[in-house]
C-alpha cells in the first residue's frame, strides 16, 4: 500500500519538475522512487495496511511486484535517450508510467472485484496517452485511439459481467463470491458474468479471439511503450486473471477450464504462425506477446501456479527478453523499423549480439536459459490435466524457434558488416542489457533462491 | 568438479586471447582438459559410480547432481582426447584456427558434451543436450557456408526431437516425482505411457544419430559445415545419443521396447542398408563419408537395442572407434578438398603418385573403416553383428551386408581419387600436424583394435548394472 502512495506522489513531483525544466533529475528521482517502493513493499511501516483490506500482497504478491518494479525501472533507463528528445515531456512520461505502474500494483494486490476495476483502469487510462504520444506520427496516434477504443469496450464487457456476477452472488469481495459459488444452486447469471468477465480478460491480455488490436497498437506505439505494454502490462494481466479466476470462480472450473485450454492452443499457434510472416520488428514481437501470453495463462490451468513460482520464472524470463529485445531496436533505432535493419548488428558491436542471442534463444526456451526454465514449469504444471495442450504447446515452440532462429541468423549475418557506423549505446542502455542478461543466464540460480 | 569448470573457463578465457597466440592457448588447454580427464580415468574403480557434485535439490524436483560411471568416463575421456585432435588438424585453416571465438565456441560444446556424460537428472541431461546445440550451430553459422536454410532445416528438426524428449521426461518425472536419475530409474512406468514416453525420448536420438527416416538433415549440414564442425557433430554431438540409448532410455523406460523392439532394429538395419547404397552412388567424397557416418551408427543403434552385455561392449567399442574414425575421414576429404579445390570424386586421380605420405595414411584409415582385423572397427562390428545373428538369423545377414557395402564404397573412394594418372603437376604433401593427427588416431585404432579389454573392462560393470535394471523392470 506504502508502496503505491511512494510511487503516485513520486510521479505528482516528476510531473512539477517538467514545469521547472529538469528533465534529468526526474529520471533520477523516478528510479530513486522505485527503490524506494521495492523496499517498502518487503518492509512495510505498517501505517495503513493493517486497517486497510482490500489489498493483500502475501511473498507471491511481493515478487510480482518486484518484477514490475525492476522493469518498470528497466523501461525508464532504456527510453531516457528517446525521452531526453522530447524536452518538455520527460517528466510527463515518467509520470504516466509510474501512475500506470500504482495500477499494475493494485492490480497485483486486489481482494475485491471494486479494488480490481480501479486497478485496471488505473493501468491503463496512462497507457492510453503514452502509445499515442508520438504526436508527428499517425500511426502513433491511430494506435493510442485504437488501444483507448478497445480498452474502453473491453471496460464495458468487464462491468457487464461483474454487474451480473453481482447479482447472482451479491458481492464484490472473491472469497465471498467462491463461497456463495461453491454451496449455493449456481444460476445462469453467474456463467454469462464469467463468459464476459472472461472476454475482457482475453481482451486486456491479447489472447485469442480478442487480439486483434495488438500488432496495430503495439507497431503505432514508441518503442519504449511498446515494451512497457508486452512486459507489465502482460504480467500484471495475467497474474490477475488467474487470480480472479483462481479465488472466485473456481467452483466453476469444470465450466471455464476446457475453454480457456482451447483458446490457449489458438492464441499460441495464431500468433507464431503469424509472427512467421511479419518484416517488421515491433509487429513481429507483438505476435510473440501472443504467444507468450498464451504460454503464460496455461498457469491459469492447474491449482498453485501462482504460489510455486512457475508463472514468476516464466514471466521473468518472457520480460526480460522482451526489454532486452526493445533496447537494442531502440539502438539501431530505425525509423521503419525494418527487422533487415538489425542485420549484422552482431558483428558491429559483439556485445549486442550476444545480448541478442541470449534474449532470443530465451525466448524460444532453449535451455540454459531462464525462459526454458519457465517454460518448464509452467508445463509440467498444466501436464497431468492436458497432455494435449502440452503437445501442442511444444509443436508451437518449434515453429518459435524458427522464427526467433531466422531473427538471431539477421543480427548475427556477416553480410551487412560493412556497414561500420558506429551503434551509440546510452550508458544507461548498457546497465539494461547486462541487467538483462544476468537475469537472463542466472535465471537457474534464482528458482533455488525462490523460497 | 574441474572436469566441467575447466572447459567452460577456457571457453570464457579464449575470448581474451589475440588472434596470433589463440591457436597455442586452444591447444594448451585442450591437453590440460585432456590430462584432467586421465588423472580421473587412473583413479576410477570401474565398479564405482563418482559423485562430481553432491545433489542439491532444487524446488520443483529438479536436482543439481553431477558424476559418471564406467561408460560416462568412457565418454568423458573420448571427448577430451578428440577435441586435441580437431584442434590441431584445424592449424592450416586460418579462417578457423586463428579466430578466438572458434576456440570459445569449441570449449564451450566441450562443457555441453562433459555435462551430457555426467549429468544424473534428467532436466540437467536436457538442458545439456540442448546447450550444445548453441554452439555448434554459431560454427555452422559463422564459420561454414552453409545457407540459412539448411542451418535452420538442422536446428528445428534437431530441436523438435528434443522436444519431444523433454515431454517425455516432464511425463517420467511427474511419475516418479523426482527428476533424479536413480529415482527414475526407480519408478514405474505405466504400460500405456510407457509406449509414449520411449517414442518420445527415442525421437530426440534417432534425429541425432540419425536414424533412416530421420536423416535428411544429415548430408546437407556435414557437406556445408566446415572441417571442425563436421568433425565435431559426427565424432562426438552424434555420441550423445547413442550414449543416451544406453543411458537414459532402455534402463529408464524398457517396457517401451517391448512393443518397439522389432521397429527400431527394423529401422536401423533399412537405414544402414540405405545409407550403404546411397556411399555407392555418391561423387561428392564429404557426402559419402556422411552416408557412410549413418551406416555406420545404424549398425550401433540396432545392437543397442538387443540391450545384452555383448551388444554393449561392442557397441562401446564401436562408439570409440567411430569417432577416431570420423576424424580421421574428415580430415582427409578436407586435405583433398582444400588442395584441389574440388569435392567430386571423378575430378580427383593419382594424388598417390603426387603425394605418396598421403596415399599411405589414407589407406590406413580407410582398411580402419572397413573393419579389418586387428582395428578397434574389427572387435567391435563383429560383436555387434554375432549379437544381431543370435537374436535373428536374417537381421543378421542383412546387417552383415553392410561390410561388404562398407568395403566397396570404402576402396572405390580410395580407388577414384588416388589410382589413375595424375591430374596435378605436384600437390602438397601431408603437413606435420595433419600427419600427427593420423598418427595418434592410427595407434589408438590398433590399440583397441589388439587390447579391447582396456575399453570393456572400464564400462564392463556399468553395463551390467543397466542390464540388471533393464531386465528387473521387463520382468515383473
Amino acid at each position: 500500500m506504502e508502496a503505491i502512495i511512494i510511487l503516485f506522489l513520486i510521479g505528482i513531483i516528476a510531473l512539477f519538475l517538467g514545469i521547472m525544466n529538469q528533465p534529468r533529475i526526474s529520471t533520477f528521482l523516478s528510479i530513486a522512487g522505485l527503490i524506494l517502493a521495492g523496499i517498502i513493499q518487503y518492509h512495510p511501516l505498517n501505517i495503513l495496511s493493517e486497517k486497510y483490506d482490500l489489498l493483500r500482497f502475501g511473498d507471491t504478491g511481493n515478487a510480482f511486484v518486484l518484477l514490475v518494479l525492476i522493469i518498470t525501472g528497466f523501461i525508464i533507463l532504456t527510453g531516457d535517450k528517446s525521452f531526453q528528445n522530447e524536452k518538455n515531456h520527460v517528466g510527463d512520461f515518467h509520470a504516466l508510467l509510474l501512475f500506470s505502474l500504482c495500477g499494475g500494483i493494485i492490480l497485483i494486490g486486489y481482494q475485491d472485484i471494486f479494488m480490481f476495476f480501479l486497478g485496471l483502469e488505473i493501468l491503463s487510462i496512462p497507457l492510453y496517452v503514452l502509445a499515442g504520444s508520438k504526436k508527428q506520427s499517425n500511426a502513433s496516434s491511430e494506435a493510442g485511439v485504437k488501444y483507448f477504443f478497445m480498452g474502453a469496450f473491453a471496460t464495458c464487457l468487464l462491468l457487464f459481467g461483474v454487474a451480473l456476477t453481482y447479482g447472482a452472488t451479491g458481492s464484490f469481495n472473491l472469497v465471498e463470491i467462491l463461497v456463495k459459488t461453491q454451496f449455493s444452486q449456481q444460476s445462469a447469471m453467474l456463467f454469462v458474468g464469467l463468459l464476459f468477465i472472461l472476454a475482457s480478460f482475453l481482451f486486456k491480455v491479447g489472447a485469442a479471439p480478442f487480439h486483434f488490436w495488438v500488432p496495430d497498437v503495439y507497431q503505432g506505439s514508441p518503442t519504449v511503450f511498446m515494451g512497457y505494454m508486452s512486459s507489465v502490462v502482460k504480467i500484471v494481466g495475467v497474474y490477475a486473471f488467474v487470480k480472479f479466476f483462481h479465488i472466485a470462480f473456481v467452483g466453476l472450473h469444470e465450466f471455464w477450464a476446457p475453454l480457456i485450454a482451447i483458446l490457449i492452443a489458438i492464441s499460441m499457434f495464431l500468433g507464431n504462425l503469424s509472427a512467421m510472416m511479419q518484416s517488421k520488428f515491433k509487429r513481429l514481437m507483438a505476435f510473440s506477446s501472443i504467444t507468450n501470453g498464451a504460454y503464460a495463462l496455461m498457469a491459469i490451468l492447474y491449482p498453485k501456479s501462482v504460489q510455486d513460482s512457475s508463472l514468476w520464472i516464466f514471466m521473468v524470463g518472457y520480460a526480460t527478453s522482451v526489454i532486452a529485445m526493445i533496447t537494442i531496436s531502440m539502438i539501431v533505432n530505425d525509423e521503419e523499423d525494418e527487422i533487415s535493419s538489425l542485420k549484422g548488428i552482431g558483428y558491429r558491436n559483439p556485445f549486442l549480439g550476444l545480448v541478442s542471442i541470449v534474449a532470443l534463444l530465451s525466448m524460444s526456451g532453449i535451455p540454459p536459459f531462464t525462459g526454458f526454465f519457465g517454460k518448464l514449469m509452467v508445463f509440467s504444471g498444466v501436464w497431468t490435466q492436458y497432455p494435449w495442450l502440452i503437445v501442442l504447446a511444444l509443436i508451437s515452440s518449434a515453429i518459435g524457434v524458427y522464427v526467433y532462429l531466422r531473427l538471431v541468423m539477421t543480427i548475427l549475418s556477416k553480410e551487412d558488416s560493412e556497414n561500420q557506423t558506429s551503434l551509440s549505446i546510452h550508458p544507461f542502455q548498457l546497465i539494461v542489457l547486462i541487467g538483462c542478461l544476468l537475469i537472463l543466464t542466472f535465471g537457474w540460480v534464482m528458482i533455488s533462491c525462490w523460497k | 568438479m574441474e572436469l566441467l569448470i575447466t572447459s567452460l573457463a577456457l571457453g570464457i578465457i579464449s575470448f581474451f586471447i589475440p588472434r596470433n597466440s589463440i591457436k597455442i592457448f586452444g591447444l594448451f588447454g585442450s591437453f590440460v582438459s585432456l590430462g584432467i580427464a586421465c588423472v580421473h580415468l587412473i583413479n576410477f574403480n570401474p565398479d564405482s559410480i563418482v559423485t562430481l557434485f553432491e545433489p542439491q535439490s532444487m524446488p520443483f524436483g529438479l536436482t543439481f547432481h553431477m558424476g559418471y560411471d564406467g561408460l560416462g568416463l568412457m565418454m568423458i575421456a573420448l571427448t577430451n582426447f578428440i577435441i586435441p585432435i580437431i584442434l590441431i588438424s584445424n592449424f592450416n585453416n586460418t579462417s578457423t584456427s586463428e579466430s578466438p571465438l572458434f576456440h570459445a565456441l569449441v570449449f564451450f560444446m566441450q562443457f555441453g558434451l562433459l555435462g551430457v556424460f555426467s549429468a544424473e537428472d534428467g532436466i540437467m541431461f536436457y538442458t545439456f543436450w540442448e546447450f550444445t546445440l548453441i554452439p555448434i550451430f554459431l560454427i555452422l553459422y559463422w564459420f561454414g557456408n552453409g545457407t540459412n536454410k539448411i542451418l535452420l532445416k538442422f536446428f528445428i528438426y534437431t530441436l523438435v526431437g528434443s522436444l519431444a524428449m523433454l515431454a517425455s521426461f516432464i511425463a517420467l518425472g511427474l511419475n516418479a516425482n523426482s527428476f533424479d536419475y536413480q529415482d527414475l530409474v526407480a519408478a514405474t512406468i505405466p504400460m500405456e505411457q510407457a509406449c509414449w514416453i520411449f517414442t518420445g525420448i527415442m525421437l530426440a536420438f534417432a534425429v541425432k544419430i540419425p536414424i533412416f527416416p530421420f536423416h535428411t538433415w544429415q548430408p546437407d549440414t556435414y557437406t556445408t559445415a566446415p572441417m571442425s564442425g563436421t568433425m565435431l557433430l559426427s565424432a562426438l554431438m552424434l555420441k550423445m545419443a547413442l550414449f543416451g540409448m544406453m543411458k537414459w532410455l532402455l534402463p529408464i523406460v524398457p517396457e517401451g521396447l517391448v512393443e518397439m523392439k522389432w521397429i527400431m532394429i527394423g529401422l536401423s538395419v533399412v537405414g544402414l542398408l540405405y545409407a550403404a547404397v546411397m556411399c555407392i552412388k555418391q561423387n561428392d567424397i564429404k557426402r559419402l563419408f556422411a552416408y557412410a557416418s549413418i551406416s555406420h551408427l545404424g549398425l550401433i543403434a540396432a545392437g543397442i537395442i538387443i540391450f545384452s552385455k555383448d551388444a554393449l561392449v561392442g557397441a562401446s567399442v564401436q562408439i570409440v572407434n567411430h569417432s577416431l574414425i570420423a576424424v580421421g575421414l574428415f580430415l582427409i576429404a578436407e586435405i583433398l578438398e582444400s588442395r584441389l579445390k574440388t569435392r567430386e570424386l571423378n575430378q580427383m586421380h593419382g594424388n598417390a603418385t603426387l603425394a605418396p605420405k598421403f596415399g599411405f595414411w589414407f589407406a590406413i584409415i580407410a582398411f580402419a573403416s572397413v573393419s579389418v582385423p586387428f582395428t578397434a572397427g574389427f572387435i567391435g562390428e563383429f560383436t555387434l553383428l554375432k549379437v544381431l545373428t543370435d537374436t535373428n538369423i536374417w537381421i543378421g545377414v542383412i546387417s552383415a551386408t553392410t561390410l561388404v557395402f562398407g568395403a566397396v564404397y570404402t576402396l572405390r573412394a580410395y580407388q577414384l581419387s588416388m589410382f589413375g594418372a595424375p591430374k596435378l603437376e605436384s600437390l602438397e604433401d601431408l603437413r606435420w600436424n595433419e600427419l600427427t593427427v593420423f598418427i595418434v588416431i592410427s595407434l589408438a585404432i590398433l590399440l583397441f583394435g589388439l587390447f579391447p579389454h582396456l575399453i570393456s573392462d572400464l564400462v564392463g560393470p556399468s553395463l551390467e548394472r543397466f542390464i540388471t535394471l533393464f531386465n528387473a523392470s521387463t520382468s515383473h
